[in-house]
């Protein structure tokens, strides 16, 4: 996709909890936005939102955002699955041409409010998964971590190599939630078991956070910023359900999202020519496995990438140099903090986690027990 | 305006709610299955390959599956996890001794089967082990009926 | 932008208080086959899926990753959109927009409610639960005035309000939110796909029935119902190869205020019949589709009506008719199918209320009329031009969609 839309600007914020309510986090975030961009509410043509009714405690669970996003009188809709997706929706309203901004307001407060765990628990079949109470996101999470390492015969070592990798970027990064400074693989590895191979350092911490992001068309971009990041592709795709008839190893859904959001982008060699990757993982293993899935990594080559340093953020493909979601989860907002980390890349303003040169990037964010479902970006300046 | 941590007013607002969920026909005759203690599956017309528990579509041929298939009680474990902790209502605790969950093929053109596998030190298990389904003495076509997998 | 045509619709075979003979994906797989045989088209011909409903309402948090086998979306890109009552509307506008930005050809928009497995005033209280709690909390009381503005969102009593300031101003009676009950039961007894059917409904036997709080009575507000509808969106080009008559999008608009309860603790609540989003969003939808008088240029309107006297109410405040005039209509029979007006001959949602379907409904009756497949409660005039009107949140989310019978000139 030519240079159509961009995003102009976002506000996020993340902790473990954040004394705030949904509305008062809403606000901060789009007001603090509408400031950055020295705009009012009405430059906003529509609002799509991105929580979680079950999350949140409410049906309807964004029915009290609207006053504070700014919506008030004015057009919005939901997408509820992780924000990415609403952040495609934002991208698919401005190429119809109806709309010339978006904004986009993903929130979960999972660090003080609900547990994060009844996210999946509420996805399982409620006739099946729900009465046999033997599968969870940990234990699901814990088959998709050992079929990972027994396909290409890894150690389980390499789980407290990517997580303390992802750790240590999260210590450095201001927006991160789970501060542990100099993280090492065998702190990694004396945390707490969960669910074998997995261990508490390997699993993501439950968090309160949230990201404000406006899209415009490349016309209306040029006015609100000099900095713009354009979408270049995007893609999504969905895998069966049971967990039973998944190749758990792979990321098959992944990597149709990836080839559809490269195809749009004119990518050929994403290894060559991605700079750096803002990779939703929720578990240590998910990094490399979705990393292999977006052709990213070589597949096998998981331990020697990030024994080299490859995949650190001075190295040939940084993964996650935000520290990823193993430094924060706040379900819904995820994806687009994944994307917003991305976006101070690209834009040189990412400090301490600033990778060397980058034009381009690529972002994932998931849905569903191990990743059932997932969307890719591709961001370029 | 400012409210201070200490001032924050957190009320707790329980969601328990009951929903009375229908099973539909598939999950009924796995169900029924269990009565004799059988272990039933849909095969797809179009991959032949079984869903266990049997269930109307095949997702990666949109074929409805309509033939039920009858598994054999021993597999192979296939893939497994030891259990260190509890999930109760979101609530992560530690388990009272760790628990080992497998997936278990019963059949080569079978889905995998999440159970329990008991019977074994859970620092022996081994993918690859073979296990046996392990009923309850009383069935009543209930979920629990099937009990656990335990080595062959 | 692109032009976006309906090609295909799917029912569940019935709309009714308990499909216990299936399960929740079971159930929607039905519309789903219902409109692949309708539209002659395959899984393989579909590039993307929108999908919604209310999920507190079964229990389960992202339906569609349960319902992913269920429904050809396996390899696809889908899409989930939850916006309460209009979220069928609001996914049928995710549909049009992933046509219409040019991104894919051919998207299926999959919603449904199966509202008896859980409890829907419970999934309806759960709006306003957490403001309830915090209220006690705050040792406010939740059981005088302001708290029934509050506790609105969950039963008929915020409606009352509504229905009330609407007789206020408008000059119409109670007995006109009983003649339209009853006009629209006995259309519902024409639609195969309604829930609660009258042939013989008057405005007489909808009077006797127990008044819940006045001015609304039990027969004037909806089921709860379970069922599942899906529509078949393709671009122009794909819509040109595919069919030979299609509904044609010619606008869609949409419009949020903020909750009717957000100033309950200053004491302030806004008229809940004023409905100024229906005001923004029609006029929008109108510019949009060009239409300059929309009381000369649409031929039939669907309105999402949970509660009987939002028919009337919402007719005026989309400009379908001047205030004060909708009863009047009524009165002369030009609501009826065989009317000037006609409005509603589906039943409306106050005859079957599968939720997540609701305002996609709306949308599907249209287009069948439109398409002059409506069978027994096809209308007698013509329709080239139809709006379907969607309603939703908490009293304040309006959903608006324009079609018509031939492309729209771009
Ligand atoms: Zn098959």
């Amino acid at each position: 996709m030519d240079k159509k839309v961009a995003i102009v600007g976002f506000r996020m914020k993340s902790a473990p909890d954040l004394v705030t309510t949904r509305e008062r986090l809403t606000f901060e975030l789009t007001r603090g936005l509408f400031d950055d961009l020295g705009i009012d509410r009405t430059a906003v043509d529509t609002t799509i939102f991105s929580t979680n009714d079950f999350l949140d405690g409410r049906t309807i669970s964004n029915v009290f955002l609207d006053g504070p996003a700014g919506a008030y009188m004015r057009d919005e809709s939901k997408v509820e699955m992780d924000g990415i997706n609403a952040l495609m929706y934002a991208v698919i309203r401005i190429l119809s041409g109806q709309y010339s901004t978006a904004m986009v307001v993903a929130l979960g407060l999972t660090g003080s409010q609900v547990s994060p765990y009844l996210h999946v628990e509420y996805q399982l079949s409620p006739v099946y998964d729900r009465q046999m109470r033997l599968l969870n996101e940990l234990s699901a999470a814990a088959f998709q971590a050992r079929s990972y390492l027994a396909r290409y015969g890894y150690s389980e070592k390499l789980l407290d190599e990517v997580a303390a990798q992802a750790l240590s970027n999260a210590a450095a990064n201001p927006n991160q939630a789970r501060k542990i400074p100099g993280a090492s693989a065998e702190q990694v590895a004396s945390s707490s078991p969960y669910y074998e191979p997995l261990r508490e350092l390997h699993c993501y911490p439950p968090t309160d956070g949230g990201c404000a992001m406006l899209l415009a068309s490349a016309e209306r971009a040029k006015e609100l910023t000099d900095k713009p990041v354009w979408v270049l592709g995007m893609g999504q795709s969905i895998e069966t359900f049971y967990l039973g008839e998944r190749d758990l190893a792979k990321s098959p859904s992944t990597a149709q999202a990836a080839q559809r959001a490269y195809e749009m982008a004119g990518i050929r060699d994403p290894k060559a020519e991605i700079d750096l990757a803002e990779i939703s993982a929720l578990f240590a293993h998910q990094e490399p496995l979705l990393a292999e899935a977006l052709g990213l990594l070589e597949e096998g080559k998981a331990e020697e990438a990030y024994r080299s340093g490859d995949t650190a953020i001075s190295g040939k493909m940084p993964l996650n140099p935000s520290g990823g979601a193993l430094g924060g989860h706040p379900i819904s907002a995820t994806g687009i903090i994944r994307t917003a980390e991305a976006v101070r890349q690209l834009r040189g303003e990412a400090g301490d986690n600033q990778v060397g040169k980058a034009e381009v990037a690529v972002v994932h964010g998931q849905d569903g027990p191990c990743a059932q479902q997932n969307a890719v970006l591709v961001l370029g300046i | 305006m400012e409210t201070s941590e200490a001032t924050f007013i957190t009320p707790v607002v329980p969601m328990d709610f009951t929903y009375n969920y229908r099973i539909g026909p598939y999950m009924t005759r796995y169900l029924e299955g269990f009565k004799e203690r059988k272990i039933l599956g849909s095969r797809c017309p179009a991959c032949g390959r079984i869903a266990v528990p049997p269930r109307k579509y095949c997702g990666v041929c949109n074929k409805v599956m309509e033939e039920m298939v009858e598994l054999p009680q021993e597999g192979t474990l296939e893939n497994f996890t030891v259990g260190h902790v509890i999930l109760e209502k979101g609530q992560l605790k530690a388990a009272d001794a760790p628990y080992v969950l497998g997936l278990i093929r019963l059949d080569e053109k079978a889905s995998l089967l999440l159970h329990r596998v008991e019977g074994v030190d859970p620092s022996r298990v081994e993918k690859g082990m073979k296990v046996k389904a392990v009923w309850k003495e009383d069935v009543e076509g209930d979920y629990g009926d099937l009990d656990h997998f335990e080595p062959a | 932008m692109r032009n976006v045509a309906i090609v295909g619709i799917g029912y569940t075979p019935v709309f009714v208080s308990k499909r216990r003979d299936v399960c929740i994906p079971e159930m929607i797989s039905e519309a789903v086959e219902n409109a692949f045989k309708d539209s002659g088209l395959t899984p393989a011909d579909i590039d993307a899926v929108v999908f919604g409903n209310m999920q507190t309402f079964e229990g389960v948090n992202l339906p569609h990753l349960w319902s992913a086998d269920y429904i050809a979306s396996l390899g696809k890109p889908v899409m989930r959109i939850a916006t309460g009552g209009t979220t069928g509307m609001s996914a049928f506008h995710a549909g049009y927009y992933h046509i219409a930005s040019g991104l894919h050809d051919v998207v299926m928009v999959v919603t449904y409610e199966k509202q008896s497995e859980g409890d829907s005033q419970v999934g309806l209280m759960g709006i306003i639960t957490p403001e309830i709690m915090a209220m006690l909390a705050a040792g406010i009381d939740v059981t005088g005035q302001k708290g029934m503005g509050a506790i609105g969102g969950g039963s008929a009593g915020g409606i009352s309000y509504q229905a009330s300031s609407y007789l206020h101003h408008s000059g119409a009676g109670i007995e006109h939110i009983d003649a339209i009950a009853a006009m629209e039961r006995r259309n519902a007894a024409k639609n195969p796909y309604a829930h609660l059917k009258d042939p013989e409904a008057t405005a007489e036997k909808i009077a006797q029935t127990p008044l819940i709080s006045w001015p609304i009575r039990f027969g004037h507000v909806c089921p709860t119902s379970d069922g599942a509808t899906v529509c078949i969106l393709a671009s122009e080009e794909k819509a040109a190869k595919l069919v030979d008559k299609a509904a044609w999008v010619w606008a869609v608009a949409n419009c949020a205020s903020d909750a009717t309860t957000g100033n309950l603790i200053e004491g302030i609540i806004t008229d809940p019949a004023e409905q100024m989003p229906a005001q923004i969003a029609a006029r929008q939808a109108y510019e949009r589709a060009g239409i300059e008088d929309p009381k000369k240029e649409i031929d039939y309107v669907e309105i999402y009506n949970g509660f009987a006297h939002q028919t009337l109410m919402f007719l005026e405040r989309i400009g379908m008719c001047e205030v004060g005039e909708a009863h009047k209509l009524l009165e002369k029979g030009e609501l009826e199918m065989s009317g000037r007006l006609p409005v509603n001959s589906s039943g409306g949602v106050v005859s079957t209320n599968a939720i997540g379907t609701s305002a996609m409904n709306r949308v599907t009756e249209c287009a069948l009329q439109i398409l002059g497949r409506a069978g027994e409660h096809q209308v007698e005039k013509e329709v080239h031009k139809a709006l379907a009107h969607g309603w939703g949140g908490l009293m304040q989310y309006v959903t608006i969609t324009i079609l018509a019978d031939k492309p729209k000139k771009l």
